[in-house]
């Protein structure tokens, strides 16, 4: 059942998220020409990659630690206490939140990717796509994660914000650093970093899953640790 | 199987140095309503929390059921037999009270269907109703139901009957005295309202500042207590406040006030003594004993 | 029966439930032989504890006003003379205890305690009278 009550929680912003992409999709409609052109495209693939992290964010945030957020609800503030007064350890409580949220975002970047490379110049094979979509998600993933732990400590708006901040910072860097622009999840997801045509680039992908890893067993130390 | 359902033994809580529970010594045995009392800040609400495993203590050890709760693993096992009902009654707002119901059915595997059906229709809580649309007594009997269905040996609440109207304070009240009547299920509750306590109670426990002041059976408090009112033709002697025995003294002009429990036909004799106009020997309500223990002087 | 239960009163509510039912019996608002409601009714309908309600019951049978039956629940006791009389003689000690320390509150003396008694229980025997003669 806790599945259940995750999805109850997540439900609205899964279908807001698709929704959003669903506009993304619809964009050649209102843009004159069949295919957009270079820089257009260049601009869409940010926008792209701007989606996934916010898919991310926004699916991490919901349930874990809600207090402030819906305070005005009447018989929200806090159902944490209910929550934790139940006979289920943090860890699962962390676990099944966690994962279907990890799943939501899966879903949605895999869709999305699978738009990109049907709507990008060139043709792109179905071995390509799949290659893409894999990379893509991977590399959400750490995104996905690190708020997950920031969920973990704060509440709703400063774990966007915080993700926000870190995010950005990592964008900047990118460009001035050679060691984080190796590793970068952000430009790892890209299509404009790497094109379908490049090899795989492995050292994203895997600081994408050590990343990952770490912030996830770090929300689990947290959410054991802490006091309600 | 353990007679004494929650027990602590020297339980301290720390926030950043600041003591909120100081040695806490506290034995609830099955089947009883304990009224849990002290005032605002004295550390109810902290104690249930640690009951629950929400907060780790600083000090000191914890039972329910007779087994030692110092791990995640004993807790999760604890609240497998009780239930809670926090203050503002909070429950999922994305939930309707079927859904509610059907999740939490899902953690119990001796839930009772027929009680469920049971106080569905005593409650009338209609199956298809929003969690936020329902008033504040509706969650507490909401809560309730849940405690009573998956067949909970303990209840903890905290400020149950607050902000309801008093016909529906009556009604939780009637289904707590079901409760203990019909399963022997221990109920442990944190409260204000000293009226609600007298009536549905047979234990309370008094805390102030972090530590137990007292802990037994209501009415034998009222056989135990006696106030012992003195009226004297000049100020109350100053040898009073040195009376053995004696928990409490308080004087207003010629009148000297004595709360006593031990012995107190001694205590009587003793005042008697230092020849006071008039002795009346008053029995004490539980008001006046949360007072005087309380504010003390 | 129609308890009453004061429960913020200082006095045990376990005797004030025992004193009510005493009282049913002597006003014979219930007689020998009739059933008690339950505890479970009592404390249904009064929203009080069971426990407390058990207690008073336990008194009450252990006083040989009640008697409980396995199975079937209480029911009023036949009143065996000697007990009910050493019952009656105990609850005329509590009430005057009572009445003493009032007296000796407002300040009189054993001698005129013992006066103000004389002549209130020699005002009882002529209402007695009086009412005797009326009838």
């Amino acid at each position: 059942m806790l599945w259940y009550k995750a999805w109850l929680e997540t439900r609205w912003r899964f279908v807001f998220v698709i929704g959003s992409m669903m506009l993304v999709w619809l964009t050649p409609l209102w843009l004159p020409g069949a295919a957009p052109p270079e820089r257009l495209w260049l601009g869409l693939q940010l926008g792209w990659v701007l989606l996934y992290i916010f898919a991310a964010v926004f699916l991490a945030g919901a349930g874990i630690n809600t207090q402030t957020m819906y305070a005005a609800t009447p018989g929200f503030h806090g159902s944490m206490l209910f929550t934790l007064s139940l006979p289920v350890s943090r860890r699962r409580l962390l676990f099944v939140r966690a994962g279907l949220g990890a799943i939501e975002t899966c879903v949605f970047v895999a869709i999305m990717a699978g738009f990109a490379l049907f709507q990008g110049p060139g043709a792109t094979s179905a071995l390509q796509a799949l290659l893409y979509g894999t990379r893509a998600i991977v590399c959400t993933l750490p995104v996905y994660a690190l708020s997950v732990l920031l969920a973990c400590v704060l509440d709703e708006m400063w774990q966007f914000m915080g993700a926000g901040l870190c995010w950005s910072a990592v964008f900047l860097l990118q460009s001035r650093s050679v060691v984080v622009s190796r590793i970068s999840p952000l430009r790892g997801m890209s299509l404009v970093s790497y094109p379908v045509t490049a090899p795989m680039p492995w050292a994203p992908i895997v600081a994408s899953v050590v990343f990952a890893g770490v912030f996830l067993y770090a929300s689990v130390l947290v959410l054991q640790r802490r006091e309600y | 199987m353990n007679d004494i359902v929650i027990a602590t033994h020297g339980l301290s809580k720390s926030y950043s140095g600041k003591p909120a529970l100081r040695s806490l010594d506290l034995a609830t045995p099955r089947g009883s309503i304990c009224g849990f009392l002290g005032r605002n800040g004295a550390g109810k609400t902290t104690t249930l929390k640690l009951l629950l495993g929400m907060l780790r203590p600083s000090a000191g050890e914890i039972r329910l059921f007779g087994e030692r709760v110092n791990s995640e693993a004993s807790s999760v096992a604890a609240r497998s037999r009780l239930a809670f009902v926090s203050e503002d009654k909070e429950l999922y707002p994305f939930m309707t009270v079927g859904q509610t119901i059907r999740f939490t059915r899902a953690f119990f595997p001796t839930w009772r269907r027929d009680l469920e059906e049971k106080y569905l229709d005593l409650f009338r809580l209609p199956r298809e109703k929003a969690v936020p649309k329902l008033s504040k007594g509706m969650r507490t009997q909401l809560m309730l139901l849940l405690a009573m269905a998956r067949g909970a040996e303990l209840l903890l609440m905290d400020e149950p009957t607050s902000g309801l109207d008093p016909a529906m304070t009556e009604e939780i009240l009637q289904a707590l005295a079901d409760l203990a009547v019909s399963d022997g299920t221990t109920v442990f509750f944190a409260s204000h309202q000293l009226a609600e306590v007298e009536q549905i109670c047979d234990r309370v426990c008094l805390i102030d500042e972090g530590q137990t002041v007292i802990d037994g059976v209501l009415d034998d408090l009222k056989s135990q207590y006696r106030r012992i009112l003195l009226v004297f033709d000049g100020e109350p002697p100053r040898e009073l406040a040195g009376f053995p025995g004696i928990d409490h003294v308080r004087r207003r002009g010629r009148t000297a006030s004595l709360l006593a429990h031990v012995d107190v036909d001694a205590v009587v004799d003793r005042a008697r003594g230092l020849g006071p106009r008039s002795v009346e020997v008053l029995p004490v309500t539980l008001r006046e004993l949360f007072l005087d223990h309380v504010r003390g002087e | 029966m129609d308890l009453r239960i004061n429960f913020s009163s200082g006095v045990p509510i376990y005797l004030q439930l025992m004193e009510q039912i005493k009282h049913a019996v002597d006003t014979g608002a219930i007689r020998e032989g009739e059933q008690l409601p339950t505890i479970r009714k009592i404390a249904e309908d009064l929203a009080m504890n069971p426990n407390t309600a058990a207690r008073a019951y336990r008194e009450l049978e252990r006083e040989g006003v009640i008697e409980v039956r396995h199975g079937s629940g209480a029911y009023v006791a036949e009143p065996k003379t000697s007990s009910g009389k050493a019952a009656a003689i105990r609850r005329a000690g509590e009430v005057l205890r009572h009445a003493i320390g009032k007296g000796a509150a407002l300040g009189l003396s054993e001698s005129e305690l013992r006066r103000v008694f004389e002549n209130e229980l020699s005002r009882l025997s002529d209402d007695a009278t009086a009412a005797g003669r009326r009838t």
